[in-house]
């Protein structure tokens, strides 16, 4: 084993030597340079090997042989070895990122980059506050000297400030430590802890100023605008080192030195950290400058890192699994961000679109943004959510509640830069210039993010490696991105229908979950059959379809909170990406994507109640949650609601579906929403009628609204896939209502409703979606005539519609029929009343639909159109087909489940005729209905064909307009401005009421953003007093 | 004696923070940062200070008194002396290259940066 003294041996001895060497010797001292790096991390590396394998204990090393007070020792122990590992290892990977520039100016340079990651390296292992001291001089005068590696105005002047910022707070830190050692007689940590000198209060002001200090190392909200400015301005390579390494070290010591003066001190960390996560966040909201947008976000996690620092006594045991796992996130992930920032050379975030140049560089960006915001694999997520679970067990709801709001403004800023990146046009010709140098480290950096993920797993209860098998085919999916579409998607497919098989078995004989495992995984595998009709290679479409996949088949078989939390988020990152494929999907993908991190934050908290409830991460824990009853209940309600778009949270879905690809639409509305009814199923099952009486009261109104503003919007649309879009809120809206009833009834017509929105809208939005890529346009008013030439599509989307519409004979009327009795039997008339109303404004749209499709003239651009491909057409009929079955024996599918449901409510519907259902109220055999249905409107067809004979075909062209022409042509279309009257006569019950709602609350955020950040002036001298002020309303809150 | 030491040197560092904070020539900013170190390491060595004490160097003097003053806080006075010689050059270096840049030691005319 080398000794540790060795790091400090060999960066001091080299960076002494590369003085002497010439510039002609540039080459040899920049490989020397590296090999010291290397053999640093080395040292640290065999050391954190060793307390690995248990192999060795802590080590002391002590200065000159004596012992402290009376010499220097650095310790050497598990924490130090992971501390000063990161630290060398992030200094290796920069100076290979550095190298070019480094080796262009200099030796000097090199010399500086070697004694600052050394400053860091014993600053994690000293002992010595006196020593500490130094090296953090040491570290700031290195930083300083690193600034103005990019030689230009800016830096300078940030250079300047950080001086000025560093000056002031060192001269503090060594009035603290001067004092300390007055009243302890010793500098050594150690001994200062068991002087206990905080214990009178002039030993409090030292013990005070030390601590102040280290926090104001650390960059606190608001006293950091020269932080800003250094990361701002400073040559992103660099902006790496001091996010990652510096901020490790400078945390290490925080924890280091806090037991100095206490149990005391642990709250007011906590405050300072969260005021740091929360406030650096809100401000960034703002922020248009990338480098800056980073240091933003460092300040902020480094403020999480912090709070759950000072949270220690709180968490115990969890405590180094959950601070470790955040600052190794933020650690990797940032320094991966600094650095593409170096590759791109762009200061707008709005200018990053040259990133979608290089995929790989394209997939770590995405990689290092879900890292940061906490989305699975990542070790993050893991942290987080143990951390969330562990501050609600132990009371300290507002904590969760503020790191949740931190980590929400974090994605406002970190999902509207990715959709920039994703979506922006690009526009410039100019390629990306990548050198290996700088493209390594980035690498190792992101695939070591997913390894910690991987490597999180037995530390978190309810997590297994399980989770991870789908990812790894995922992965494969990405590396074989270069076929074409076909190939991948065959490969697709039989992936899932294999894993479809594998999971099966968990969810056999729970009724429930295997309907919802037929939505999910049968109907995925049909969704995904559409995509046989696209061509070319797709890219990046598979990976990120089956990611939603495979997060809903999480959902559907995990047996704990965390697995159904892991999915959720799985899901929702799988299909965000999904929805950004559609051309104009940029601003609506990131409204789903707020709503959904939002609404997921609600049912983290709801768990983290449940689990403080109950004491287990089993989802049996949701049962008769104990604590915060009604609050839990609800949060859990609104969270999944998220992902049903009820009335209020909706505005994401229209244009999220409406824009989507033409198979990507029937994926995230015809599967996707179910999962936010599966969520809410799951949880009033769990509650029961009782418990949730009021909620669900209140979730039958929310339903019934949604049913009626979701309809009449869809009436009022011209476009076609914006009208299903609608109609999906207000389908999901009846759903809400009908098991918001919590009767046997209730629960059957959400079942049927469920079963059918999943059948028709998928067959209509894959039908539709087929014709809308054929004739070239959304506009209703601009097709008509389809009928002839595309007769199948014709019949599908008949067919969906009439189940839609809830028509005899198809199952859509056997919702109804449950529907209404359930309605009556609960005696919710006023509800009832609306949902009817709702139901028959679906009337409208529907005729809407195929109408303006299908009938009437043919327009001349579609002279030429051909019926759908067989890849289209074929998932529809299979889907068709289950509407026949389902329409034709409705009992084979409802009665298990009405079966099923007695267990949970008293059974209100008797089917021991043949397919004969009664209740109280009313029979109904759906058998029956179908054969007379079918059987008169063929003798009516019949006669009407037998008829028509005598009739005089009209012409096409076989009308005319006095001789001439309309002004606009498109506005005599009969779709067009269709159902003006109604329109006028409550139109105003979906004006874009809550819309606005949500851009105001939006607007709020970002000036209280544009005000606070006012504070930021850019003077050096401003800063400055930042630091005394936050000094002193710190020592008033602390010690006055 | 080393309270007047003591309330010396935290003036003098109160002096400094005040020219740190209110002066705007960037050389006069560094004159202050200098006077508040200056300040600190005064206090430093009264702290250490021993009422009759001698220096801290084994010798005959000293054995026959009995007592040294605190030999640590003068070796960190000159660590921090050091230091802050070498804080005071880089931001001298600092200023000159600004001032190359833009031909005004007001600290005013360098925000750049902000927000």
């Amino acid at each position: 084993m080398v000794g540790p003294i060795y790091i400090i041996a060999i960066a001091l001895g080299l960076a002494f030597f590369l003085g002497f060497f010439g510039k002609s010797l540039k080459d040899v001292s920049a490989f020397l340079m590296l090999a010291g790096l290397a053999f640093m991390t080395f040292i640290s590396g065999q050391w954190l090997l060793a307390f690995f394998n248990g192999s060795v204990t802590t080590q002391e090393i002590f200065t000159a042989g004596f012992r402290p007070p009376y010499s220097i020792n650095l310790r050497m122990g598990y924490e130090e070895a992971v501390m000063t590992t990161m630290i060398n290892v992030i200094g290796f990977l920069g100076g290979v990122y550095m190298f070019k520039r480094l080796k262009e100016v200099g030796n000097s340079a090199m010399s500086v980059f070697i004694v600052l990651i050394m400053s860091l390296n014993v600053i994690v292992m000293t002992r010595d506050l006196f020593n500490l001291f130094v090296f953090v001089e040491i570290g700031s005068i290195a930083t300083a000297g690193m600034i103005i590696l990019e030689k230009n105005s800016k830096s300078l002047q940030a250079g300047l400030k950080y001086l000025m910022a560093t000056g002031v707070i060192s001269g503090l830190l060594l009035i603290g430590i001067i004092f300390a050692y007055y009243f302890a007689g010793s500098l050594n940590i150690d001994g200062i802890i068991t002087a206990h000198v905080g214990v009178t209060k002039a030993g409090a002001v030292a013990v005070f100023l030390i601590i102040a200090v280290l926090v104001l190392e650390l960059k606190p909200f608001p006293a950091n605008g020269w932080g800003l400015d250094v990361y701002q301005s400073a040559k992103p390579g660099f902006g790496a080192i001091v996010s990652a390494a510096t901020a490790t070290a400078g945390l290490y010591v925080l924890y280091k030195v806090l037991p100095m003066g206490g149990e005391t001190w642990y709250p007011y960390i906590v405050l300072i950290g969260l005021i740091t996560f929360v406030g650096s966040n809100l401000v960034g909201t703002r922020q248009k400058d990338a480098n800056r947008l980073l240091g933003y976000s460092s300040i902020g996690q480094i403020g999480l890192v912090m709070t759950v620092i000072g949270l220690q006594p709180i968490l115990g045991s969890k405590f180094s699994f959950i601070a470790f796992a955040l600052l190794l996130n933020h650690y990797l992930a940032k320094a991966g961000l600094f650095w593409l920032s170096g590759i791109i050379k762009k200061e707008k975030i709005s200018d990053w679109y040259v990133l979608r140049k290089n995929k790989a560089l394209l997939i770590l960006f995405v990689i290092f943004i879900f890292a940061l915001i906490g989305f699975p694999p990542f070790p993050s997520f893991f942290g987080k959510y143990e951390l969330i679970m562990s501050l609600v067990s132990t009371e300290n709801i507002w904590i969760a509640v503020l790191i949740l709001l931190g980590s929400f403004a974090e994605g406002i800023y970190m999902f509207k830069w990715l959709g920039d990146v994703l979506k922006d046009e690009d526009q410039t010709e100019e390629s990306l210039n990548i050198s290996w140098n700088k493209f390594i480290p980035i690498v190792i950096v992101g695939v070591s993010l997913l390894a910690a993920g991987f490597y999180s797993t037995p530390y978190v209860e309810g997590a297994h490696y399980f989770y991870f098998i789908p990812l790894g085919f995922i992965v494969f999916m990405g590396l074989i991105d270069f076929l074409p579409a076909y190939v991948k998607n065959t490969l697709s497919i039989a992936g899932m229908t294999y894993y479809s098989y594998i999971i099966y078995p968990l969810v056999e004989g729970d009724l429930m979950r295997t309907i919802f495992f037929v939505i999910f995984m049968i109907g995925g595998i049909l969704t995904l059959i559409v995509g046989y009709n696209k061509k070319g290679k797709r890219e990046g479409f598979y990976p990120v379809a089956l990611m939603m996949y495979a997060g809903l088949a999480t959902i559907l078989t995990s047996d704990s909170m965390f697995g159904f939390f892991f999915g959720w988020e799985l899901m929702t990152a799988g299909s965000y990406f999904l929805i950004i494929r559609g051309k104009r999907s940029k601003p609506h993908a990131y409204s789903y994507m707020l709503f959904s991190v939002a609404g997921a934050y609600l049912i983290l908290l709801g768990f983290a109640f449940a689990y403080t409830s109950a004491g287990t991460q089993d989802l049996i824990a949701l049962k008769d949650i104990a604590v915060y009853t009604t609050l839990a209940y609800t949060l859990l309600a609104v969270g999944f609601m998220t992902k049903t778009a009820s009335l209020g949270l909706h505005i994401w879905l229209p244009g999220a579906h409406g824009e989507a690809e033409s198979d990507v639409s029937p994926m995230v509305s015809a599967i996707l929403l179910k999962a936010g009814v599966f969520g809410l199923m799951l949880l009033f099952l769990y509650m029961g009628q009782q418990t949730g009486e009021t909620l669900l009261f209140v979730l039958g109104w929310v339903g019934a609204f949604t049913a009626l503003v979701g309809n009449l919007a869809a009436v009022f649309q011209e476009d076609a896939k914006r009208l299903l879009a609608y109609s999906s809120i207000g389908q999901l809206g009846y759903i809400l209502f009908a098991i918001a009833m919590m009767t046997q009834l209730g629960w059957l017509a959400g079942f049927t409703y469920v079963i059918n929105h999943f059948l028709f809208k998928a067959i209509l939005f894959i039908v539709v979606g087929g014709i809308v890529v054929r004739t070239g346009t959304h506009n209703l008013y601009q097709m008509g005539g389809l009928l002839k030439k595309m007769p199948f599509s014709f019949v599908a989307v008949l067919i969906g519609i009439i189940t839609l519409a809830g028509i005899p004979p198809l199952s859509g009327f056997a919702g109804k029929w449950l529907f209404y009795n359930a309605v009556v039997l609960k005696g919710w008339y006023i509800q009832g009343v609306i949902v009817f109303f709702a139901g028959s404004i679906a009337f409208m749209y529907a005729f809407k639909l195929i109408h303006s499709i299908f009938l009437g003239q043919l327009k001349d651009n579609h002279r030429n159109i051909k019926e759908l491909s067989p890849a289209i057409l074929i998932p529809a009929y299979i889907l068709i087909g289950g509407i026949i079955y389902f329409s034709a024996y409705p009992q084979n599918v409802l009665e298990p489940i009405g079966n099923m449901l007695s267990a949970y409510f008293p059974a209100t519907v008797d089917w021991s005729g043949d397919g004969l259902a009664t209740t109280v109220l009313s029979y109904w055999n759906g058998n029956a209905v179908l054969i007379i249905i079918v059987t008169t409107f063929i003798l009516v067809l019949a006669y009407l064909k037998l008829i028509t004979g005598k009739t005089t075909k009209l012409e096409q062209f076989n009308i005319a307009y006095s001789a001439e022409r309309p002004f606009r042509p498109e506005t005599t279309h009969v779709s067009y401005n269709m159902f003006a009257g109604l329109n006028k006569a409550i139109g105003f019950l979906i004006a874009p009421g809550i819309t606005r709602f949500w851009k105001n609350i939006s607007d709020m955020v970002l000036d209280l953003a544009g005000f606070i950040r006012r504070l930021y002036s850019g003077n050096g001298q401003v800063y400055a007093v930042h630091i005394i002020i936050y000094i002193v309303i710190f020592y008033f809150i602390s010690l006055g | 004696m080393e309270y007047i030491i003591i309330t010396i040197g935290f003036a003098l560092t109160i002096f400094g923070l005040y020219g740190i904070l209110s002066q705007k020539n960037m050389i006069k900013i560094i004159i202050g940062f200098s006077l508040f170190t200056t300040g600190i390491n005064i206090v430093m060595v009264a702290i250490g200070f021993i009422r009759g004490g001698t220096a801290p160097i084994l010798d005959e003097a000293g054995k026959e008194i009995g007592k040294y003053v605190d030999p640590l806080p003068q070796a960190l006075v000159l660590t921090s002396i050091v230091i802050g010689l070498g804080v005071t050059a880089l931001m001298l270096a600092y200023v000159m290259k600004l001032y190359q840049d833009k031909k005004s030691l007001n600290i005013n005319d360098y925000k750049d940066l902000k927000w």
